[in-house]
């Protein structure tokens, strides 16, 4: 019924989401910032990315400088961190959900401004068949194993980027500053510079992970930067556990491999709307019920966090006492080490 | 002047939907996101009652507008008072995830289509040299009086008064013997209901569909945060101005920047007054 390609494609997905949860976890659930404008940098670093590679000046655009990939994907993590940081400006003198809606409205902003400056994005028709890397050497199908090999490195990457900084003595100031912020300032620490330069940082990860998801789609449109890829993204943090180290991708491999899954089962024509349907209703169902549930996900920040906290128990006042009941089972490695 | 008449309209609206909104955001401390959806779900509520069953504009709106309250007070207990203890971001996140539901049980029932009220305006009336039709000043006055009713429950009713106690100091209503239930299936009721209403007069302007609520959202954020979220007339006056402002900005720039222009407004004035036009207390978010 089903090929391992399609299977190779869905955990490309996953890996893709897993990413972002891991980039969102950062800002999120370390940072205390919670970002809704994910989809709006993404969308910046891939527009940026195919706009700068373009050599065709056929399709009706201004701008074809026609980069090289070597130079094309480095700048486009830049510039999304410039974006960031231009983004943070304001959004980092407000708190939480004030921080979310400007965040969110930002995101907005990118998407209505891409759709509207057409003769430098193509507005809603967008690019399609783009050009990737190795496509002349591997062909076919088989590409879609190449691709998930890139996104399995990327994974590993920003994996290990987030678990340094989780580990480190920022990292810690971060959830510190995120607890108890009068605290952190009067340590004499620059929390706001701390959550500036974390912004940033995720700003230059989703912008190296852009051109991965543009290979995916093969295509780049406003619509694919619509809210629900950061909503997708934060449900799989949520699930996986906000705050735990390795949540977000166990979060993005249940999320993605249950609603491609359903996506599989066979519907008549006339049962069209319910397959639409079944897909939100599903993921939607899952935060519900989770956060009912086990409102810390299924990974909690305590579980990721031991080792540190054994050693210093008065991080545990901070956590609520829901998380006491079960510690986190995948977690435990932390543990022998 | 055209526009601002336009824009009137179009802020009446969305004054309606965020003072609702705001309203939660007061009492229960999460945004709700699953607000646009049952704004959405008014609207469909109203267009089938019109369309399949012929039933009368007005009574539609007041059927829906009680309908989708009662729904709204069910689904806070169902899906919200569980959760309640712990805190703004499982409720901000199980509010996403009801809406995400609610979108999908309204594409099973109602399909993605459009679907149109086909009511007629009325004739159209001349002031001056602005044209402003039956239709829409029934809009602007249906708000005037929503607003006017709100203000009186608010102010000169135990209970509205104990809704005003609970979300200027929940922990000091409750301590002086305010029911936080009660106030709460009020404040659930009343919210769902002006969403809806916002719905079916958003549905009788333009058209109905399954994206209403999502983007609907958008800008009923934008305006709860630019009246300030605390405050109840402010918001309501964000929402007049926001609307205004985007339909008077289609005469210099092109109307596909409309909502770039809305959440521009937005920043901009999160950049110079954090704490939204019309509140005089400092937010305490933006304080650090």
């Amino acid at each position: 019924m089903t090929s391992v390609v399609f299977w190779v494609g869905v955990l490309t997905l996953v890996g893709f989401y897993g990413i972002l949860a891991m980039i969102l976890n950062m800002e999120g659930g370390w940072g205390g910032m919670w970002d809704l404008g994910t989809a709006g940098l993404l969308a910046v670093a891939s527009y940026f990315f195919v706009i700068v590679t373009l050599d065709d000046a056929m399709l009706g655009t201004r701008f074809a400088p026609g980069w090289p990939l070597w130079l094309a994907w480095p700048a486009s993590a830049v510039f999304t961190g410039i974006v960031a940081f231009l983004v943070s400006l304001p959004a980092l003198r407000l708190r939480r959900e004030y921080f979310l809606i400007t965040t969110f409205a930002f995101a907005e902003i990118i998407r209505q401004l891409i759709v509207v400056q057409d003769d430098l994005t193509r507005g809603v028709i967008g690019f399609s068949g783009l050009d990737r890397p190795f496509d002349d050497v591997v062909t076919g199908r088989d590409y879609n194993y190449v691709l998930l090999g890139l996104v399995a490195i990327g994974v590993v990457v920003v994996f290990l980027i987030t678990r340094v900084v989780a580990r480190s003595s920022f990292g810690l100031l971060l959830r510190a500053a995120r607890d108890n912020e009068a605290l952190a300032l009067s340590l004499g620490r620059k929390v706001n510079r701390m959550r500036r330069e974390t912004f940033v940082l995720a700003g230059v990860l989703i912008g190296a992970v852009a051109p991965l998801y543009l290979w995916y789609i093969r295509a780049v449109t406003p619509q694919l930067f619509a809210p629900a890829v950061t909503f997708t993204a934060w449900s799989a943090l949520v699930l996986g556990g906000l705050g735990s180290i390795a949540g977000p991708i166990l979060g993005a491999f249940l999320l993605i491999v249950f609603t491609e899954a359903v996506g599989l089962v066979d519907w008549s024509p006339d049962q069209a709307n319910l397959a639409t349907a079944l897909e939100p209703f599903l993921v939607g169902m899952l935060l519900i019920v989770v956060l009912r549930v086990r409102p810390q996900g299924l990974l909690g920040e305590r579980g990721a966090f031991r080792r540190a906290t054994r050693r210093d128990r008065s991080d545990d006042a901070t956590e609520p006492p829901a998380n006491d009941a079960l510690p986190a089972p995948a977690m435990s490695t932390p543990r022998s080490g | 002047m055209q526009n601002v008449v336009f824009g009137l309209v179009t802020g009446s609206i969305l004054a309606i939907a965020s003072v609702g909104f705001a309203l939660v955001r007061q009492t229960e401390n999460f945004l709700n996101i699953a607000h646009g959806q049952l704004l959405a779900l008014g609207a469909f509520v109203g267009v089938v009652l019109v369309t399949e069953h012929s039933v009368n504009i007005y009574v539609a709106g007041a059927i829906s507008m009680v309908a989708v309250g009662v729904f709204g007070l069910l689904l806070a207990i169902l899906v919200f008072e569980p959760v309640r203890e712990r805190g703004g971001t499982v409720l901000l996140f199980t509010s996403i995830g009801l809406a995400l539901v609610l979108e999908a049980v309204m594409i099973a029932w109602f399909g993605t289509g459009i679907r149109l009220y086909r009511i007629s305006f009325g004739e159209q009336h001349e002031i001056g040299d602005v044209v402003i039709t039956t239709g829409e000043i029934v809009i602007v006055a249906l708000t005037a009086v929503t607003v006017l009713s709100l203000q009186l429950f608010l102010r000169r009713t135990r209970l509205g008064r104990s809704v005003r106690a609970v979300a200027s100091n929940a922990d000091l209503a409750r301590v002086r013997g305010v029911s936080a239930r009660t106030v709460s299936a009020t404040v659930w009721f009343v919210s769902a209901a002006l969403a809806a209403m916002a719905g079916v007069m958003l549905g009788v302007l333009t058209s109905v569909n399954t994206e209403m609520g999502w983007h609907n959202i958008l800008i009923i954020l934008a305006a709860a945060v630019l009246g300030g979220l605390g405050s109840i007339y402010g918001v309501l006056v964000a929402g007049l101005v926001l609307g205004i402002v985007m339909d008077v900005s289609a005469l210099y720039i092109d109307t596909s920047y409309r909502s770039v222009v809305a959440f521009g407004l937005l920043v901009l004035v999160l950049l110079v007054r954090p704490e939204g036009i019309f509140t005089l207390r400092r937010r305490q978010e933006a304080t650090v």
